[in-house]
């Protein structure tokens, strides 16, 4: 216990000792000076009037205190909630912010378009210290002209601009190291499209706000796209955020996508429709390669190539996805299923006599002509001959309303299932058809369809008659769509049959697409292109040839358009050995075909070796062309372009190179490098270029030291 | 760091012959035991104190001093020194403590005129402060005690003329104004306030005449009127506590962010260290708006718990103060006391947005080295005087 209390029990009597004590001799003066006044004496004679002026102000603090302990009451407890919601609103900030866009990878995991950060250089003009400093410094940085940025920044009102999006991290660095009043880096992703120009225009581009704006990038903006949220977060009074990540939560991001095309198969088409474009001379070409068990996309090519890592150099001629957006006549391609249509309505069989006219049939008010000169045929040799005139025929025996019954049911005039923005094509309602669009319709004119929509079109027939949707995108659950049967199987069969006689057959006009050791089939189609503003049928042909193979079982459908070619128009000289290329290598690439087939047919397309070396070979389209284009071997592996191609036995030099080009070296090899200082460019390595890798297991064992800067 | 406070006179004095005065105090003082429930409230409220300092000064000490102790770390080197005044202070012979009254008011005058040279610096525009190496004196904290001690001794050794208006008035007034008026050239208006209030409330203990502590009141009023006439900017600056949400980003902003801070404390607070408002929203976080901080991180309990711990501790001193026979010894109890109560009151009513803004520190909590000397120095000599006190009893 504390010792005053000992002293009370000293003295346990103090009221006597007050009242018997004198107090201290000043007190009881003025004690008296008070009581000498007679009338207030009488009132208040005992009255200690010291202790009753203290007690007055003890008096005044205790009320005073009181107030305080009241005020801090109503601050807290009922003013509480509306000044806390006050100073919430002024510590939470609600941000914007942007995810990592998803990425696109092939059927195998290959990367076809991945989001990097990149930052991005802004200016808030009103926090500038000195312009004239800012634009000497930034300009060198940033390569721009100081003057110019001087100004353009001096005199702007705005509050915030943007001074260079996207920049690579030596500029990104500088700037930081500027340290500028006024001048910031934000975060911000670039869109990189590793295999450059593979699959171009179906991929499409995203643009700089990191918005989709053609091909897949664009038609699937909503899955691969990050929805810029809104987020609360915690700042400070100088506007500093605070990041609180709770448990469990992660930074948003798109979804990533995995597309049906096969790199390889890409690689494969795209360098035999580049060599068709030239050699044909050609205004573009396209193929598209179909998995016909599952109905997947694998390979969707188009040159002129565009490359969507420099899309601002492109125009959209070239980034325009043709084989989607384009709807044109297709000519003979689109014979076999009027064939089939007629077949299953019973209208002819396969040995129905047909009057091919001898080349030339005038109708009422229209005259048909054919290339070959055939009179009667049976009507299984009117495809292989691709007569015109007995197509009408047997298009007319169908009737408007049934032919377009069937060509509906085949998914012309629809879109189709793929996600891409596409074209419907043009298949006109059948009591719009007149006698002569019978009869045109039956050989592919008056009808505008898309490279997507003939696919379509013959996977069903392929898959026995059965509608089966193209696919390209992976992993979409397995959503059966109600399967819808076209033809029967018979038909279907007869079908191939007579896609088989135009390739296998001597007389066939598709006999260039053969491939030794496999029975292919086919349908060649050399469309006249309509002259809009002669309004009659010009000399320009769109030369395309459409295939499969085997015949009996199919396993891939190519389908093959050449554009305009200058010297030889017609589908089975110009298209049938772009298929036959493609084909081929799809065969040896799946391991259906021995590879020695094809090296034996010798003067095909595919191992013209003096051809292709003729051909100039343009760095900038078609960067690893001349290295990877000889034969494709399976047992090497997947032979894949450029910087993608796997990596050496040996480590490689990644001296002077950056950071992140060095990493990704190593981990081709499989190896993760250990990084020593904190610079962007690598310095000194270990173990030194040239060195063997070393064992699995060590770790640690490469190791990369970085730049101080 | 100590020869600072070595030029004082008093605790000079009393380290040269600590001895001696301890035994003189001893010998010559009736020796009734220290106030040690004083000592104990004192120690507890510092501790309190420090605490908050840490968390109030962590993050502003981070960013601009690059330690996040430091301010904390200094707070505790000044408590550490303010103990041993304390304690100089407590064992003090009386009969020098009474001769110092002059040299005191003399040396604080001295401090004051110093920090109107041009040898101290502005900080903020403000002269308070003389540099003396690594610290700062404020010398306002010690004028308050200079003053309260030789009102003490012009209120009991003049008794007889008190009433009068030439002997009794005019000197207290005249030095009490003299160092208002310096203090208001540093500028430093809410110590003036101090200064004044604590004649007032020492005239009014004294006896002098209610008539003239109305007029000088009334005076006091006009003054006021005066000055908001002449600039009215002033006083629309002084009345803008009256609704600081009109203002928020200018005049009234920092009474805006302690009111945010206070308000978001509700019951239980949010926690010590979990101030937001902390986050350079609120200025002088650490120091005169400690309690604002303090409320947000304890809330209104934690504001209960402190506003019961300083009532207690003003309950000792009341008691000290009523205890002491000689009246001399009752005013300076009574004015060092109303140093405390004034420091306190008047920081909560500006934190709480009841009174126009001032530096005004919180005794023994808000950061600041001569403060805190000063407040311990205070609590040291009403130590001194709960030896002569008399036991408590309630007066009849």
């Amino acid at each position: 216990m504390f010792k005053f209390s000992k002293r009370n029990r000293n003295r346990p009597n103090p009221a006597v000792k007050r009242d018997t004590s004198p107090r201290g001799s000043r007190i009881l003066r003025a004690r008296n000076g008070r009581n000498s006044r007679p009338g207030l004496a009488a009132r208040f004679a005992g009255v200690d009037w010291a202790r009753f002026r203290i007690n007055v102000v003890v008096g005044i603090f205790c009320l005073l205190w009181a107030g305080l302990w009241g005020r801090a009451w109503y601050l807290q407890m009922i003013e509480g909630p509306r000044l806390a919601d006050r100073a919430h609103r002024q510590h939470m900030a609600s941000e914007l912010v942007t995810g990592r866009r998803g990425m696109i990878y092939d059927r195998n995991g290959q990367v076809l378009a991945r989001s990097v950060e990149a930052r991005s250089v802004y200016v808030k003009p009103q926090e500038v210290e000195d312009f004239l400093v800012m634009a000497n410094t930034l300009g060198p940085i940033l390569g721009m002209e100081p003057q110019k940025l001087y100004d353009d920044l001096s005199k702007t009102s705005r509050r915030f601009v943007w001074l260079k999006r996207k920049v690579d991290d030596y500029t990104a660095q500088a700037v930081r190291k500027a340290n500028l009043a006024g001048i910031g880096l934000s975060k911000e992703y670039d869109r990189v499209y590793p295999f450059k120009h593979m699959a171009g225009q179906l991929l499409g581009f995203v643009g700089l706000d990191d918005k989709g704006l053609e091909g897949i990038e664009r038609a699937l903006e909503a899955r691969l796209g990050c929805i810029p949220t809104r987020q609360i977060v915690q700042r400070d009074a100088m506007g500093r955020r605070f990041y609180l990540h709770e448990e469990g939560q992660s930074e948003p991001r798109g979804q990533d996508l995995t597309l049906t095309i096969d790199v390889q198969m890409q690689f494969i088409a795209e360098e035999a429709v580049a060599r068709a474009a030239r050699e044909h001379d050609a205004r573009w070409s396209g193929a598209l390669v179909v998995d016909v068990p599952t109905g997947e996309i694998l390979a969707w090519a188009q040159y002129p190539f565009f490359n969507p890592n420099t899309y601002r150099e492109s125009s959209p001629l070239i980034y325009r996805n043709r084989l989607a957006a384009d709807a044109l006549e297709p000519g003979s391609t689109f014979k076999p299923f009027v064939m089939a249509a007629a077949l299953q309505e019973r209208k002819i069989t396969t040995t129905t006599p047909i009057n091919c006219e001898r080349g030339k049939w005038e109708t009422k008010n229209f005259i048909i002509r054919d290339t070959s000169n055939q009179g009667v045929l049976p009507a299984n040799k009117v495809l292989r001959y691709s007569s015109n005139i007995g197509m009408a025929k047997i298009g007319l025996a169908l009737g408007a309303p049934t032919f377009y019954k069937y060509l509906h049911a085949l998914g012309f005039g629809e879109r189709t299932s793929v996600p891409v923005a596409e074209s419907r094509g043009i298949l006109r309602m059948p009591r719009d058809w007149s006698e002569v669009d019978i009869m045109s319709t039956s050989f592919g004119q008056s009808i505008s369809v898309t490279g997507l929509q003939m696919a379509q079109g013959y996977l069903t027939l392929l898959n026995k008659g059965v509608y089966k949707p193209l696919r390209l995108i992976r992993e979409e659950g397995n959503v059966e769509e109600p399967r819808q049967r076209v033809f029967t199987e018979q038909t279907a069969r007869q079908v191939m049959k007579m896609m088989r006689d135009v390739v296998e057959e001597k007389d066939g006009t598709g006999k260039r697409a053969r491939i030794e050791g496999v029975e292919v089939a086919g349908k060649t189609g050399t469309a006249q292109k309509a002259d809009h503003r002669a309004g009659t049928y010009g000399n320009k042909r769109l030369a395309s040839f459409v295939g499969f193979l085997p015949a009996d079982r199919p396993r891939y459908l190519v389908l093959v358009m050449v554009d305009e070619p200058s010297r030889n128009q017609f589908g089975g000289v110009v298209a049938a050995p772009v298929f036959r290329e493609i084909a081929g290598r799809a065969l040896i690439y799946s391991g259906i075909l021995a590879e020695r087939h094809v090296d034996e047919s010798g003067k095909g397309a595919l191992a013209s070796g003096a051809r292709r070396r003729g051909l100039k070979v343009s760095a900038l389209e078609t960067p690893y062309l001349a290295q990877v284009a000889h034969a494709p071997r399976r047992d090497s592996g997947m032979q894949l372009p450029g910087h993608l191609a796997k990596a050496s036995d040996k480590v490689p030099d990644v001296q002077g190179k950056s950071v992140r080009n060095a990493v990704e070296l190593f981990a081709r090899a499989g190896v993760v490098p250990e990084l020593k200082g904190s610079g962007s460019r690598v310095v000194r390595q270990s173990p030194p270029p040239g060195a063997a890798w070393p064992a699995q297991g060590q770790g640690a064992a490469c190791i990369l030291w970085l730049s101080e800067r | 760091m100590k020869n600072t406070f070595t030029e004082k006179p008093k605790t000079a004095k009393s380290r040269s012959s600590f001895s001696r005065a301890v035994s003189n105090a001893a010998r010559a003082e009736p020796a009734a035991p220290f106030d040690w429930w004083l000592f104990t409230i004192m120690l507890t409220i510092l501790a309190i104190g420090l605490v908050m300092v840490l968390s109030a000064s962590g993050i502003v000490a981070e960013q601009v001093n690059g330690d996040k102790y430091y301010f904390f770390k200094r707070q505790l080197a000044f408590a550490a020194l303010g103990g041993i005044a304390l304690w100089a202070a407590a064992l003090l012979p009386r009969h020098w403590l009474y001769r110092l009254q002059y040299p005191a008011l003399f040396f604080a005058l001295l401090l004051l005129l110093i920090t109107l040279s041009p040898f101290a610096p502005a900080i903020n525009g403000a002269k308070r402060w003389i540099p003396v190496g690594p610290i700062s004196v404020q010398p306002m904290e010690f004028v308050k005690i200079a003053l309260a001690l030789y009102l003490a001794y012009f209120m009991s050794a003049k008794q007889d003329l008190i009433k009068t208006f030439s002997r009794g008035v005019i000197p207290p007034f005249a030095v009490t104004g003299l160092f208002c008026f310096l203090l208001l050239l540093q500028p430093d208006f809410g110590s003036a306030v101090v200064l004044a209030g604590i004649l007032f409330f020492m005239c009014v203990a004294g006896g002098t005449r209610f008539v003239y502590l109305f007029f000088s009141l009334a005076l006091a009023c006009a003054g006021a009127m005066a000055l908001a006439i002449a600039s009215p900017y002033r006083l629309r600056r002084l009345l803008a506590f009256l609704d600081p949400f009109q203002d928020a980003h200018n005049t009234g902003y920092q009474l805006v962010q302690s009111l945010l801070a206070i308000g978001s404390g509700s019951f239980f607070g949010v926690g010590v260290g979990a101030s937001k408002q902390k986050m350079f929203y609120l200025p002088e976080a650490h120091n005169d708006f400690i309690m604002a901080v303090l409320a947000e991180e304890l809330g209104f309990v934690g504001v209960t718990v402190v506003m019961l711990l300083f009532a207690l501790l003003f309950w000792r001193c009341y008691r000290i103060i009523m205890g002491q026979h000689n009246l001399r010894d009752r005013f300076t109890a009574f004015g060092l006391t109303t140093i405390l109560v004034m420091g306190a009151v008047m920081n909560l009513a500006v934190v709480m947005g009841v009174a126009p803004p001032k530096g005004v520190p919180m005794p023994l909590m808000s950061y600041g080295g001569s403060n805190l000397l000063a407040t311990m120095l205070c609590v040291g000599l009403l130590l001194n005087f709960s030896r002569t006190a008399d036991p408590w009893t309630k007066s009849s």
